[in-house]
């Protein structure tokens, strides 16, 4: 038997060990006059190496504060998780190294250059400065930004901003990527390249965690998927998974599973 | 906490404030452009707007008969000077006056010679030199002269004289609201029609006198008659014009009196000692220059507290609700460094702002007094001259204040949730400051121990005496420590601030 393995069966082999554990997580708002909102009342499920992993569900859901949660941004008021060996809870700062995150609400200086930017975040991942200027020189080929790199981010389209927001999240080179719908607000040629660059960085062995409304996206993306809804997870496991349970139509399989829901 | 993550993350701060035009204006701009502004500009017109009114051509109303009475008084007076007026002029190098109307080139060469008293003469301009030196030297009689000179001058060059007659009736013959007048006027002074030209929108006139010619005339005949001759002004004090009006009528009248009294005086062979039993001098330690420190000693720590306000609150807000504002707050709190780490190096920017923004008010301020394009007479005045040890001290109480106003300013606006609704916070904290700040510049207040317990206050107070050379050890000590408790746990608040979520993602 030869000793390397195979590509199909390396990555069959990655497959195994899930990167992201998330378990009974659990999200509490103290609000006015003692009032709570709980955002997020049990999600549990596990996303392994080299697979991309959807998150669905309606707005309001609560996908956005469990991929708070995973990033640490929030601390959760129940359960917890671990993503690449460090709990969320236990060690941020450790979760934080392994991990890209973007969404709609982390944005980019408006005043410095995506080329400042970059920098800024590569230093802070603790990255050496020649590493950061090769990172800054790679991505730049990869997502098309050589033009823009030195103009300052509030002069840029928003299709721009999202691949310098992309290129921040993957600087670090991190095993896990967090992107709260990536693509919402683009026209359909950055869609494009953010959809590519997802399936290439899963085909380089990372985990990929996505939140989308675009059923298209789904199914050309995600391995597996769960759907989330009124805080629980309803649904959990593959696209046949899905369709065999709840149609054939991805977009009425969706509406099944929410209508189901407890 | 990671210094070099502090210092990284406070050096990408400092770029992006820098490149915000509205903390530019706040730390930068204002602090240097508004102290020249404000010295230069104030007092400049200031001092016009006082050219302006003792060179303007005022109207006073007389009966004809009273107005030329007045008139050979002045001529009088004049003849009656004319051995004083020719040493006088001699002496300042000015040919003397071939009659009362040439007094003013005296008037003026006295008010040149006044205004730059302790400045140099131009090289080689012996003459002037000269005249400077003569004009110190003047005696206490002569430089008494000199100033009744000018007032005699002033009234008859500068008064266009209506008679009392020709003023009009008040219309629906009502005086205007607080106007009344006065009971026991002699002649026309009584009737409403003057004290309603007076205070008219249209400053018919703005005094009135009333010389009781009678009197005046029998006088002349007699010089032995030695009652007093009572003359009546009406005037609106409310009204600068019509004040200066009563003035010059006033200085004109004593100057009248005084050279009487030392005619009389002199016929009676007695000396001006017989009149004046007492003689007070006045005689000031402080020099120009502690004179001034005593003014802005005041004034300065009360801008060096404000400014330092200013400079930290736009960074401060753009630090906070600023960036919830852009969404660029969560992207940072997703990097690997601790909300600590955070907390520190929004702090050292928004501290180095408050500090520059003191530093550079100090600054402008001192190059404004030293290269002083204040007016003439001003600028030999503000030669400041602080000692280091009293400014290293006053530097060392801005360190507690910058930091004071730094951690408010970031713990408040980091509650908010737009750069708006930080501004509504922390906008109200400017009357916290401006209170205690002001404490400085109230004359009366005393530096005693127990201000030293006031946060602001304190350092506004001690401010000052370090200025004027006092150095209050125990005052400092106080002041030092308690500002650095204070400013250390408002500090502790906001860090604590910045760990909480529910915080830090309010938007």
């Amino acid at each position: 038997m030869n000793d390397s393995l195979s590509p199909t069966s390396f990555r069959s082999a990655l497959l195994m060990t899930e990167v992201v554990i998330a378990s009974q997580l659990c999200k509490t708002y103290k609000g006015a006059k003692g009032s709570r909102t709980t955002a997020v009342k049990d999600v549990s499920f596990g996303c392994r190496a080299g697979e991309v992993f959807g998150l669905l569900g309606p707005n309001g859901a609560g996908k956005t504060t469990t991929l708070r949660m995973l990033s640490t941004v929030l601390t959760p008021t129940g359960g917890t998780a671990v993503i690449a060996g460090h709990d969320v809870v236990g060690d941020p700062g450790g979760v934080r190294r392994s991990i890209g995150f973007l969404s709609g609400n982390t944005g980019l200086y408006p005043r410095l250059t995506p080329r400042e930017v970059l920098t800024y975040f590569g230093r802070l991942y603790g990255m050496p400065d020649p590493l950061i200027q090769q990172r800054i020189a790679d991505l730049s080929r990869v997502f098309g930004m050589d033009d823009f790199l030195g103009k300052r981010c509030d002069a840029l389209s928003s299709g721009m901003k999202q691949k310098v927001n992309v290129a921040r999240t993957v600087l670090h080179d991190p095993p896990v990527l967090i992107l709260d719908e990536p693509t919402v607000g683009l026209d359909i040629l950055a869609s494009r390249t953010i959809v590519e660059f997802v399936q290439d960085y899963r085909a380089r062995g990372k985990c990929v965690i996505f939140s989308t409304h675009i059923m298209g996206e789904v199914s050309r993306l995600c391995d597996r998927l769960a759907i989330v809804h009124k805080g629980r997870v309803q649904f959990l496991g593959t696209l046949p998974e899905l369709r065999e349970r709840a149609g054939a139509d991805l977009e009425q399989a969706f509406l099944t599973v929410l209508e189901q829901s407890t | 906490m990671k210094l070099s993550t502090v210092l990284i993350i406070a050096r990408k701060e400092f770029r992006d404030v820098l490149r915000d035009r509205r903390t530019l204006l706040f730390m930068l701009l204002l602090p240097i452009a508004v102290m020249p502004v404000l010295l230069i500009g104030v007092s400049r017109f200031a001092m016009s707007q006082r050219t302006a009114k003792e060179s303007r051509e005022l109207t006073i109303a007389a009966d004809p008969m009273g107005r030329n009475l007045l008139t050979s008084l002045a001529n009088r007076w004049f003849t009656d000077n004319l051995l004083v007026l020719g040493v006088v002029s001699a002496r300042l190098g000015v040919a003397t006056a071939a009659s009362i109307d040439e007094l003013d080139e005296l008037s003026a060469r006295a008010e040149t010679l006044k205004g730059g008293q302790s400045k140099k003469a131009p090289d080689g301009d012996t003459a002037l030199l000269a005249s400077y030196k003569a004009f110190q030297e003047l005696t206490p009689e002569q430089v008494r002269f000199l100033g009744d000179a000018s007032a005699i001058s002033r009234l008859l060059k500068l008064t266009s004289w209506k008679t009392l007659d020709e003023l009009p009736e008040p219309k629906d013959g009502k005086l205007a609201q607080g106007v009344s007048v006065p009971e026991d006027m002699p002649g026309k002074l009584g009737e409403p029609r003057v004290a309603a030209a007076i205070t008219s929108k249209e400053k018919a006139v703005h005094a009135a006198i009333d010389v009781p010619v009678d009197a005046l005339l029998e006088r002349l005949d007699d010089e032995d008659i030695a009652s007093s001759i009572k003359l009546t002004v009406l005037y609106d004090s409310s009204q600068s014009l019509s004040k200066e009006a009563y003035d010059r009528l006033e200085t004109f009248i004593d100057a009248l009196s005084r050279s009487e009294m030392r005619l009389r005086l002199a016929k009676q062979s007695l000396r001006p000692g017989f009149i004046e039993p007492y003689d007070l001098r006045e005689a000031n330690v402080a020099s120009d220059s502690r004179k001034l420190q005593a003014v802005l000693g005041g004034l300065l720590p009360y801008l060096i507290i404000l400014f330092s306000f200013f400079g930290a609150f736009y960074p401060s807000l753009d630090l906070t609700a600023g960036e919830k504002e852009r969404f660029t707050l969560e992207t940072l709190l997703l990097a690997p460094v601790s909300r600590l780490d955070i907390a520190a190096g929004k702090f050292l920017v928004v501290f180095t702002a408050a500090i520059t923004a003191a530093v550079l008010t100090t600054t402008s301020m001192a190059l404004t007094f030293r290269y002083g394009v204040l007016p003439e007479g001003a600028s030999s005045a503000l030669q400041l001259e602080f000692q280091p040890l009293a400014l290293a001290l006053a530097a060392s109480l801005l360190v507690p204040v910058a930091a004071l106003f730094a951690a408010t300013l970031l713990g408040v606006a980091l509650c908010a949730r737009s750069f708006k609704e930080a501004q509504s916070y922390a906008a109200p904290l400017q009357f916290l400051i401006i209170l205690p700040a002001v404490a400085a510049m109230m004359p009366d207040l005393e530096t005693e121990l127990r201000w030293a317990w006031v946060p602001l206050m304190n350092v506004s107070l001690l401010m000052k005496e370090l200025l004027k050379g006092n150095y209050l050890w125990e005052f400092y000590t106080i002041t030092l420590v308690s500002m650095l408790a204070l400013a250390g746990l408002v500090l502790w608040i906001a860090s604590r601030l910045f760990q909480r979520e529910s915080v830090l993602l309010r938007t």
